[in-house]
């Protein structure tokens, strides 16, 4: 089994060098599950090796173009959700936040919209303003939202709803730990903590 | 006790006769030995709160969080409906649900437990590995058992604060009413937190 997944690295490898912008360019999956580690639990898995992120070309929270590839430098974490989750998505944005702090390196959080029906920019400006943190806010055209989505095997959903609260989105909670050279180097379940967290940014940052 | 407490201390008279006065030191005694004989002839219900908090949350997100441990100290089952705030429209109980098992996720809400196992459920399209897809949805009532407890916490069932009517702002206290369907209403001082 170890064999396969080793080979299976190596070829995707091998097709990621030639790689495109699109994500029809995506190799087959690489993914090698591993570091799970007591007493943290089951709340991360690394990217081994490191790969490159999908791209990600939406629009900020200022509606400015943004592009990923010009956070290159420093470590980012990439996190899908939408502003009207009361409670996963602003446990993972705190918790990211006191882990960043905790590590002392200086990364960025870009928080990607999947409802972008509700999240216009100057939502998402709202939004991030509030955390204070320098996040980036990230929305689009519905279009634009599941192609992005999809690139990063993000998985989202309108549920029905009979709460007084409108509509709530089922959608993925993990985060992803980008390195400062734009690899993926770790994807980060919900409930990681900031303890794990800042040790994982720790590591991916380096000396 | 609670109940018994906000009895007694809502009565208040004012007299200056030295009857009156001992009247009025008598008064929460008499009140609490009259809920007692009134309680005894059933089941009691009551419950008990700890660790109220809720999370500092924007305007913009409509709706904000509350988490607490809900233990009931009666003797029958009981079970939290729902409640009021002056800070919201309305209070709703809600539970996150992992919805991982379902992908793609179906049209129907299935009833998941909120067991996320760490399980990762690979995006097969896109090469990327998707993790726990997440939903969320109203609950009309979370029983809680005599004798048992049930934590609100991220992740799982909380108090939903929706269309707050201003800005959470860490360190300060909210009032929630919350609404038993046994214990009757109960409030709840929550502190906001930035976590």
């Amino acid at each position: 089994m170890a064999l396969v997944c080793v080979a299976v690295a190596i070829l995707a490898a091998a097709c990621g060098a030639g790689g495109g912008s699109g994500r029809n360019a995506w190799p087959t999956p690489v993914f090698v599950e591993a570091v799970t580690q007591a007493p943290l639990g089951n709340r991360e898995t690394a990217y081994v090796p490191p790969r490159s992120a999908p791209a990600l070309r939406l629009t900020d929270q200022d509606g400015r173009p943004f592009d990923l590839a010009g956070m290159r430098g420093s470590p980012v974490f990439v996190y899908f959700g939408y502003t009207h989750c009361p409670d996963v998505c602003p446990t993972t944005l705190a918790d990211l936040r006191a882990g960043i702090k905790q590590a002392g390196v200086a990364a960025k959080v870009v928080f990607v919209t999947i409802d972008p029906a509700r999240d216009d920019a100057a939502a998402m400006k709202q939004y991030v303003d509030y955390y204070q943190a320098g996040y980036t806010g990230l929305t689009g055209t519905a279009p634009q939202i599941a192609e992005a989505a999809a690139a990063w095997g993000v998985s989202y959903k309108q549920l029905p709803s009979d709460s007084a609260s409108g509509y709530a989105m089922a959608h993925s909670t993990d985060a992803y730990l980008l390195d400062a050279d734009g690899q993926l180097r770790h994807h980060i379940f919900f409930g990681a903590g900031a303890d794990l967290i800042a040790k994982l940014l720790t590591e991916v940052a380096g000396p | 006790m609670t109940s018994v407490t906000t009895r007694a201390g809502g009565t208040t008279l004012h007299t200056g006769t030295r009857v009156g006065r001992a009247i009025a030191r008598l008064t929460p005694v008499l009140a609490i030995a009259l809920l007692a004989t009134a309680c005894s002839g059933g089941s009691s219900a009551g419950v008990r709160i700890t660790d109220p908090w809720a999370r500092t949350s924007p305007l913009v997100a409509g709706a904000g969080a509350a988490y607490m441990v809900i233990e009931n100290t009666g003797s029958a089952a009981d079970a939290l409906l729902g409640g009021t705030s002056d800070i919201a429209k309305a209070v709703e109980v809600h539970e996150t649900v992992d919805m991982s098992s379902a992908a793609p996720i179906a049209s129907d809400m299935p009833k998941a437990s909120t067991d996320m196992g760490g399980v990762a459920s690979p995006a097969a399209s896109s090469g990327m590995t998707g993790g726990s897809v997440m939903g969320m949805q109203k609950i009309d009532r979370l029983d809680i058992p005599a004798g048992g407890k049930v934590e609100l916490k991220p992740g799982s069932y909380h108090i939903m604060l929706i269309g707050l009517t201003r800005e959470l702002v860490a360190g300060e206290r909210i009032e929630i009413m919350l609404k038993f369907e046994k214990a009757g209403d109960v409030k709840v001082t929550a502190e906001v937190r930035a976590k």
